[in-house]
């Protein structure tokens, strides 16, 4: 990560700038839309309150925060698409971390029939933050043996501290397969762990 | 957190492993871009947002393009079709007595005036393909020797065929009120296809030395290259109906050169002067047009207005040529221009589709006109054609497909193969046409070209994204932008817009504090108007 020039609300705020400035506004018609769409603040408080959350949890399921960028950015987007016909705004939250996590999800699917993520093959000089920091413990480690679903629960449930039904919700699947999967996933852990905590002991 | 399911042991302390594990990675701080996705998804899909403030927009906004486009094909049809129309306008316009008329000096003796009795004896030079320009200007020489009550007119016949349309329409006008004389000269020239049968259908008909006489194409003698086309029945009719038709002219000028003249279009044989002198087809050799005037002088012919005997001997020659519109859609039969014109024609539509200018468009449509206007005396091969625009398509296609050079192999060799066969086997009085090598070898040459470096590079333009934002310079760029107040508008102020401070004032007068996104609305001098953004 490069070092931050500024608190990082001011470098924020230069970023919007920038891009507010970009856009080139010419007839009335449309400077009448940009006014209309350009400061939807709802939006932006909505998806502001979102973003942290989101890149932390695409970033530690991906390992990779280039991916988790492209991600959120991707659900950002089809969030802004939907919005307008967004009924139950005060679900946002909800709603949003679906689209993320589909998002997420579709990507992973892409990504494992390329490659497949494992932490100890990694280049842990490449200072990527996900992956360094993954990359501390033998537990983050170990996460790199899980399939893309086991992977998914345990990111929502321990990076989420997402409730059980919560993740059952967000990834539409019956709460007794987010149960079985949970569990599966602590073994998987388990057993990946279990050898290297023996030597250490 | 809620614990739904007991966990055994050593799966509850891996549960607690895993959350001191997360609880303990921190989330690292969010790159600008990701910051500052609230407003660039915003801003990204502006067009996206926009219809779903109005679903019925879209619908709208498809329909004003199709609108568009039609109405601007149309104009460029509208504008190709008031060519045309001017061409043929003129063309049958031309008709009549506005022929570029050059007397000229005999060859009499210098010093000799000729005198105001003398007769006088219309030459009409008739080169290249037999079209309706040949037909407009050869039937109006008549026309223009008749009432000028000429002694005779000479047709001075080059050509190696073309339609019979306007074949048909030279036999008829060379039925005159005075003797109406062919020469096929000089020498070197030909009298093919077509021209055979005009050379037969005048009353005195003779050839240079050298010249050639009959049907030159090589046709099957059974007609195999039409049965091909439009089948047996249709090739039997067409020879039939030229063997009857070149008998009738035959028949009047001597019995005996019937089944000479037969023999050119049955067997497509080509006769020398002496042949059909021997044939008694011609009446004689002759190697200038003042010895024409002498052998024909005495001659006995039958016209419309009755028996003549010819006098010109000493005549004043009068010679007829083409005006400036008539040479220019003349030369547009040649076989080359015709071919050079298409596939211009096609290259510059093309343009039009990946690059609109409207020029092109227009271009290219009165190229393609042109071209087809040409072929229309010419044996054009439909195939042919078909396949040197699919050619030229594959070129294009290579563009947008990466086919790793097979779509431009292919398409080289489609065209190649298409500009060869451009041509087809002509019937009894196309003439037999093909495209020159070396201009095929250019135009595939162009049309390589084209396709890799003009499509490819308009391409590669329309991919390139659009530089907004960098750089913005100048007053009437930072209109339309939105911007953010630096310091308070009372109303006058200063605002931060493309990346420049601004003096400002908001357009009613109102007060706007720091940090207020407004939108530039418009300038005064160098201040500008801003709106509040709402």
């Amino acid at each position: 990560m490069s070092d931050p020039s500024g608190p990082p609300s001011e470098r924020g705020m230069f970023a919007k700038e920038a891009y507010l400035s970009a856009e080139i506004v010419r007839t009335p018609v449309q400077a009448a839309a940009v006014r209309e769409i350009a400061f939807d603040r709802a939006f932006v408080t909505a998806l502001e309150a979102e973003l942290s959350m989101a890149y932390r949890l695409a970033g530690y399921l991906m390992a990779d925060s280039a991916e988790a960028q492209d991600v959120v950015q991707e659900a950002s987007v089809r969030a802004w698409r939907a919005w307008k016909d967004l009924r139950e705004r005060d679900r946002f939250h909800a709603w949003f971390s679906q689209i993320l996590v589909n998002v997420c999800r579709t990507r992973l699917r892409q990504l494992s029939k390329r490659r497949t993520l494992d932490v100890d093959d990694m280049d842990l000089e490449s200072g990527d933050p996900f992956r360094a920091s993954l990359a501390r413990d033998a537990v983050g480690r170990a996460l790199s043996v899980l399939s893309n679903e086991l992977r998914i629960v345990v990111v929502l449930r321990y990076w989420g501290e997402l409730s059980l039904a919560e993740i059952a919700d967000r990834l539409k699947i019956p709460i007794g397969t987010v149960k079985s999967r949970h569990h599966a996933a602590l073994k998987a852990l388990r057993r990946r762990i279990e050898p290297v905590e023996g030597v250490a002991r | 957190m809620n614990r739904p399911e007991p966990l055994d042991d050593s799966d509850v302390e891996m549960d607690r492993l895993v959350r001191k594990f997360a609880r303990d990675s921190r989330t690292p701080p969010l790159p600008d871009e990701t910051a500052a996705l609230p407003w660039t998804v915003q801003h990204q899909s502006p067009r996206a947002s926009l219809f779903s403030l109005a679903p019925g927009l879209r619908a709208v906004e498809g329909l004003r393009r199709a609108a568009f486009s039609f109405v601007r094909l149309g104009a460029t049809l509208a504008v190709a079709g008031t060519f045309l129309l001017v061409v043929s306008h003129t063309r049958t316009g031309g008709t009549g007595s506005d022929y570029i008329i050059a007397p000229q000096p005999t060859a009499r003796p210098s010093g000799v005036v000729a005198a105001p009795d003398a007769p006088k004896v219309y030459v009409v030079k008739a080169n290249g393909v037999v079209d309706d320009v040949m037909a407009d200007y050869v039937s109006g020489a008549v026309q223009q020797a008749e009432s000028n009550n000429a002694a005779a007119v000479i047709i001075q016949l080059d050509t190696l065929g073309g339609s019979e349309y306007a074949m048909r329409r030279i036999v008829k006008s060379l039925t005159a009120r005075i003797p109406t004389i062919v020469w096929v000269g000089p020498a070197g020239s030909k009298a093919a296809s077509a021209g055979t049968f005009i050379t037969l259908s005048a009353n005195l008909a003779y050839m240079a030395p050298q010249t050639n006489l009959g049907a030159a194409s090589p046709v099957a003698a059974n007609g195999a290259d039409i049965a091909a086309t439009y089948g047996q029945t249709e090739a039997d009719k067409v020879m039939s109906d030229a063997v009857a038709y070149i008998t009738s002219i035959a028949k009047d000028r001597h019995p005996q050169a019937v089944a000479w003249a037969v023999s050119t279009v049955q067997q497509a044989k080509s006769y020398s002067a002496d042949d059909a002198l021997a044939a008694q087809a011609i009446n004689g050799k002759a190697s200038s047009v003042d010895d024409v005037l002498n052998q024909a002088d005495g001659l006995t012919v039958t016209t419309t207005s009755g028996q003549l005997v010819v006098h010109t001997k000493g005549a004043t020659t009068v010679s007829v040529s083409e005006d400036l519109v008539q040479g220019f859609l003349h030369t547009l039969d040649d076989p080359n221009i015709a071919f050079i014109l298409l596939v211009i024609g096609v290259l510059f539509v093309a343009i039009e589709f990946f690059h609109p200018t409207l020029l092109m468009g227009l271009l290219g449509a009165i190229s393609l006109a042109l071209s087809f206007y040409g072929s229309g005396s010419l044996p054009l091969n439909v195939l042919g054609v078909f396949l040197v625009v699919l050619g030229i398509g594959m070129l294009i296609l290579e563009t947008a497909i990466p086919s790793h050079g097979l779509l431009t192999i292919g398409g080289i060799a489609v065209f190649v193969v298409g500009a060869v066969a451009y041509y087809g086997s002509p019937g009894p009085y196309l003439p037999t046409v093909a495209v020159a090598w070396p201009i095929i070898a250019v135009m595939t040459a162009a049309a390589t070209a084209y396709g890799l470096l003009l499509v490819g590079t308009l391409m590669r333009m329309r991919r390139q994204p659009v530089p907004v934002g960098a750089g913005l310079v100048g007053i009437d760029k930072v209109v339309g932008l939105i911007g953010e107040v630096r310091a308070d508008l009372s109303p006058l102020g200063t605002v931060y817009v493309g990346r420049e401070s601004w003096s400002a004032r908001t357009r009613d007068g109102s007060t706007v504090g720091r940090n207020t996104k407004v939108l530039v609305v418009g300038q005064d001098g160098l201040t500008l108007i801003v709106e509040r953004m709402t």
